[in-house]
């Protein structure tokens, strides 16, 4: 059922590339095997040990299943198969390699019940797929066999940061730096550090994981982490730079492309930001960065382009829902900005239900605001903002909300506090928090 | 499709409006997956990676012997980094600022280092405006056309219960031989390689650098224990892959209790510098293989963050190893009776009036009895073809440690004569006859041409080889192949062994998973 809608959307998303410009369609439906294959844009330094770029993580799937033809009941090759698809997903966007994905790791434990490294590939596969719940139950039962699971250890962080779980996920970060320093781990030990509002914590940690990191896949996550952590304080020259470092691992590497685009729009470079922000989508028209270039067309005036940007994002919604995935935080958020506020707030709670952290309390907040609740609203702007992470889009909201049900003095403090953070948080969103605040008398310069 | 969904949209309906955005949109190469939801895109879930290529913590092996053309010394190695391909990128590999190497001695049996040699390094960089590795030829250490470069000190700890009682500083600020990057930029490495050989306090000799990769085997050979094809091994799986290595030459008094006691322990360690700042042990080795051959897979990762001092817990799995069953399934060669002393000999305790210390606490660590001398005629096979100057008797460059293993865990030393092995009885390169002995690395220049296009990125950005960058091979086939298996099931570690959860590689890679 899923299936058939996916080879449609397949279908349909070819037609309309022949349709648009005649762009090779790469990736396609998943084989008998289940991975798709694509070409890699740039293949990558062929050191065997390099796991995080494209064209080596390739490189590595294909040996493995020339290897797994030959053994097939090698065990530790389908598990390490396995979380390798997860990889890709994670790299290209192809949520269909996690049904590869489930079929290695599954095989993996037929052959061998209980094995850790299969179960700590099933937590990542549960992780990308938002099952944090099946998650965290499948990293502990990795960790139950073999304490010292890098991959379980990083997972059942990602588990618990999601559950909205941050004390435990504190712990659990501090447990796996002291079994398994690397990169995988500090990377997740920044985050739940950053979440409590301690930057400084994550800046450094994320530095050191850079010094560390050799393989280019690594250096531009963890630079571009770096760059996007910058961003967020509003330190736009140190974004740049550090995405300029992770582009120079890996020019193709998207989130860097975005990033890199963001502090340069929030520094007033709208062409090249525009010209980054549609090579970024044109790659992976993901919610994210397509919200991101219709406001930034929105706010130069060109509301037309905005509303295609914004239209796709209805699109993806669309097909999501049609393929029985609930869109995720980004989606409800563009929905209740620029699309279908009902939705919005539906997925939004939905989400809530699911989950309880800040995300998805700012997302709830938002979405309710929109639609007119705000007292209801407030709560949960409040609950985002507790932790202290400091995000200027959940102040924002949170301003917007206090001044809508009349507390002025809090919206003064929370718009002001949003633009001190990181004024080139969302060219719209920055308008409208400078609106606001000239309204209720604040200083919005 | 959710009835939700088909309430408001068919699919026509959908079809439409995704043309409709796109072609409005202005979408120009979009791939088809990229308009598939379902992979997880929210701001709040960062999917951070769960693979990742960290081979400078990784620590291959430690060899241990009486230095042949100077006997009253004893030679140690350690290498890491593994698989450092001569005709692929990063064509350099830098030894970690944020780690220690360290070997132990254990002078007196105790399981307790008493000695410990530590390796620090840094790195510094002449012009930060490129990020070539060099910017012309390279004709020696100090060369400024070597841009990047690195030195190293050692460190002397000694020990008395486990609490560092004195620290001494041998080597202040040496230079790392470089990465070979190719004859174009280095028209004479060995040059730079003994320009790296330095003399260091308390009469040792040291090297630091690159090396060929000593170890040699051809890993298919393990796959014939699920019915693999056996003619096809004698391929050393290893051969044109280089290391970075530690060699240090030291008095062997220096080491030995005494001249009564001349049998040291000998491991190594790699400490990792952790986000709060303090170190962890991310590595541990001492005889070859054992991690992989004893240890069951999920205690691989636990055998690593532990000392000798606590291995009583793995004695059971020396005791009674799995992986003679299986030999006797596959071979028919009959499993010797458990509980295997054989093995306790080989791998936690030395072998009786060879090299076993007085009173020695059961720890897996090479042993190595100073006071044999160096064979005028080694033997590939060591002691079990009777040069006792060789493995298990400490671990020379060219022991061919898979056969004598793999014959040793079939019950040779306890009279089940076999001759199991993989076919490779020697490294693809000569050893030198003097100090650090470890042969060149392969130069880029005489690798076999890579193939397909590349952009020679490496670490930071792309510190290149300079002249020398060659694009690495895109095909997917060959030697590479091989590698990418054997890394992958070095991690696994179970390639060899199925359902047995040991292995017969080497301490590749750290815990579950693989390398790719």
């Amino acid at each position: 059922m899923a299936r058939i809608s996916v080879r449609s959307a397949v279908a349909v998303v070819a037609l309309a590339l022949a349709l648009t410009s005649g762009a090779l369609v790469v990736g396609g439906g998943p084989g008998d095997d289940g991975a798709g294959r694509s070409t890699p844009a740039a293949v990558g330094p062929a050191a065997p040990l390099d796991g995080l770029r494209g064209g080596d993580l390739d490189r590595g799937v294909e040996a493995l299943r020339t290897r797994l033809r030959e053994q097939p009941k090698d065990f530790t090759s389908w598990a390490t198969l396995g979380t390798a698809y997860v990889e890709q997903a994670r790299t290209r966007g192809d949520p269909a390699l996690y049904r590869a994905a489930d079929r290695a790791l599954d095989r993996s434990l037929e052959l061998r019940p209980g094995y850790d490294a299969a179960l700590a590939g099933r937590a990542a596969v549960a992780a990308a797929r938002h099952d944090f719940r099946g998650a965290l139950r499948h990293a502990e039962a990795a960790l139950a066999e073999n304490p010292y699971s890098e991959r379980a250890l990083a997972t059942r962080i990602d588990a618990l940061v999601e559950l909205g779980r941050y004390g435990a996920a504190s712990r659990a970060a501090d447990e796996a730096d002291e079994r398994r320093p690397g990169v995988p781990v500090f990377t997740r030990y920044a985050y739940v550090r950053e979440l409590r509002g301690d930057t400084a914590s994550a800046r450094r940690v994320l530095e050191r994981a850079l010094d560390g990191a050799t393989a280019p896949g690594d250096v531009a996550y963890v630079a571009t982490s770096l760059g996007q952590l910058a961003w967020r304080q509003g330190e736009y020259k140190a974004a740049l730079r550090h995405c300029g470092a992770a582009l120079r691992a890996d020019s193709t590497y998207l989130p860097a492309l975005e990033c890199r685009a963001r502090a340069r729009a929030a520094r007033g470079g709208t062409a090249a930001a525009l010209a980054g922000l549609r090579d970024v989508v044109g790659r992976q028209p993901l919610p994210g960065p397509l919200v991101a270039l219709g406001e930034l067309y929105e706010a130069k005036g060109d509301l037309g382009r905005a509303r295609e940007q914004y239209r796709l994002v209805d699109v993806w919604a669309a097909l999501a829902r049609a393929n029985g995935v609930d869109p995720d935080l980004d989606t409800a958020l563009a929905e209740a900005d620029h699309g279908d506020r009902a939705e919005a707030l539906r997925a939004a709670r939905a989400e809530w239900e699911r989950r309880r952290t800040v995300h998805t309390a700012d997302a709830l907040g938002w979405a309710l605001h929109v639609n007119g609740r705000d007292e209801e609203a407030l709560r949960y702007a409040r609950r985002a903002t507790a932790t202290g992470f400091k995000e200027a889009a959940f102040r924002y909201h949170r301003g917007m909300i206090e001044r809508a049900v009349g507390d002025e003095a809090a919206a003064r403090g929370s718009l002001t506090s949003a633009l001190r953070l990181n004024p080139g948080f969302s060219p719209v969103g920055a308008r409208e928090a400078r609106e606001a605040l000239r309204s209720l008398g604040g200083d919005a310069s | 499709m959710t009835a939700h969904a088909r309430s408001r949209q068919g699919r026509r309906g959908l079809a439409a409006l995704v043309c409709g955005a796109l072609a409005a949109g202005g979408l120009a190469a979009a791939g088809a997956s990229a308009l598939e939801p379902g992979s997880a895109r929210a701001s709040s879930h960062r999917e951070a990676p769960l693979i990742s290529g960290q081979p400078q913590y990784d620590n291959t092996d430690v060899y241990a012997f009486v230095s042949p053309d100077k006997p009253d010394t004893t030679t140690l190695v350690a290498n890491w980094t593994p698989f450092e391909e001569p005709a692929g990128g990063p064509n350099f590999y830098p030894f970690p600022e944020d780690a220690q190497y360290d070997i132990h001695i254990d002078s007196d049996g105790d399981a307790q280092g008493d000695l410990l040699y530590r390796w620090t390094f840094d790195s510094k960089v002449k012009n930060g405006n490129t990020f070539l590795y060099n910017t012309g030829q390279v004709t020696s250490l100090d060369d400024p056309d070597l841009n990047f470069t690195q030195t190293y000190d050692i460190d002397l700890l000694k020990l008395k219960d486990q609490k560092v009682v004195s620290t001494k500083k041998l080597a202040n600020d040496l230079p790392v031989a470089p990465s070979r990057v190719g004859d174009a930029s280095m028209p004479d490495y060995k040059k730079l390689r003994d320009q790296a050989v330095r003399k260091v306090a308390g009469g040792g000799t040291s090297y630091v650098g690159q090396a060929d990769d000593p170890f040699f085997l051809d890993l298919q050979v393990f796959d014939s224990l699920y019915g693999g094809d056996l003619s096809q091994v004698g391929d050393d799986t290893l051969k044109g892959y280089s290391v970075n290595s530690v060699a240090l030459q030291v008095p062997t008094a220096e080491i030995r209790q005494s001249e009564k006691q001349p049998t040291v322990g000998v491991w190594s360690t790699t400490q990792r510098k952790n986000a709060k700042g303090g170190y962890t042990q991310v590595s541990r080795l001492g005889n070859p293989l054992v991690n992989e051959l004893v240890v069951p897979l999920k205690d691989k990762d636990k055998f690593n963050a532990s000392s000798p001092w606590n291995d009583a817990d793995f004695l059971p799995y020396v005791q009674k190893p799995e992986l003679p069953k299986l030999l006797e399934k596959v071979y028919g060669i009959k499993a010797p009776a458990e509980p295997r002393k054989d093995l306790v000999s080989v791998f936690l305790t030395g072998v009786k009036d060879l090299n076993q210390p007085p009173n020695v606490r059961p720890a897996e660590a090479l042993r190595l009895n100073t006071s044999i001398k160096p064979s005028a005629d080694p033997k590939r096979l060591g002691v079990l073809d009777g040069d006792t100057a060789g493995f298990p008797n400490g671990r020379r460059l060219a022991d061919d440690v898979v056969d004598i293993e793999l014959q040793a865990v079939a019950g040779e030393l306890v009279g089940a004569k076999n001759d199991l092995g993989d076919a490779v009885d020697a490294n693809d390169r000569a050893f030198g006859k003097a100090f650090p002995y470890l042969a060149l690395p392969t130069s880029p220049t005489h690798a076999p041409a890579a193939k397909g296009g590349g952009d020679n990125t490496s670490m930071r950005g792309a510190l290149g080889g300079g002249s020398e960058v060659r694009a690495p091979s895109s095909d997917g086939s060959g030697g590479s192949d091989a590698v990418l298996i054997a890394s992958a099931a070095a991690g696994a570690a179970g390639v060899l062994l199925v359902g047995l959860g040991l292995a017969w590689w080497r301490a590749r890679r750290r815990g579950a998973g693989g390398v790719l």
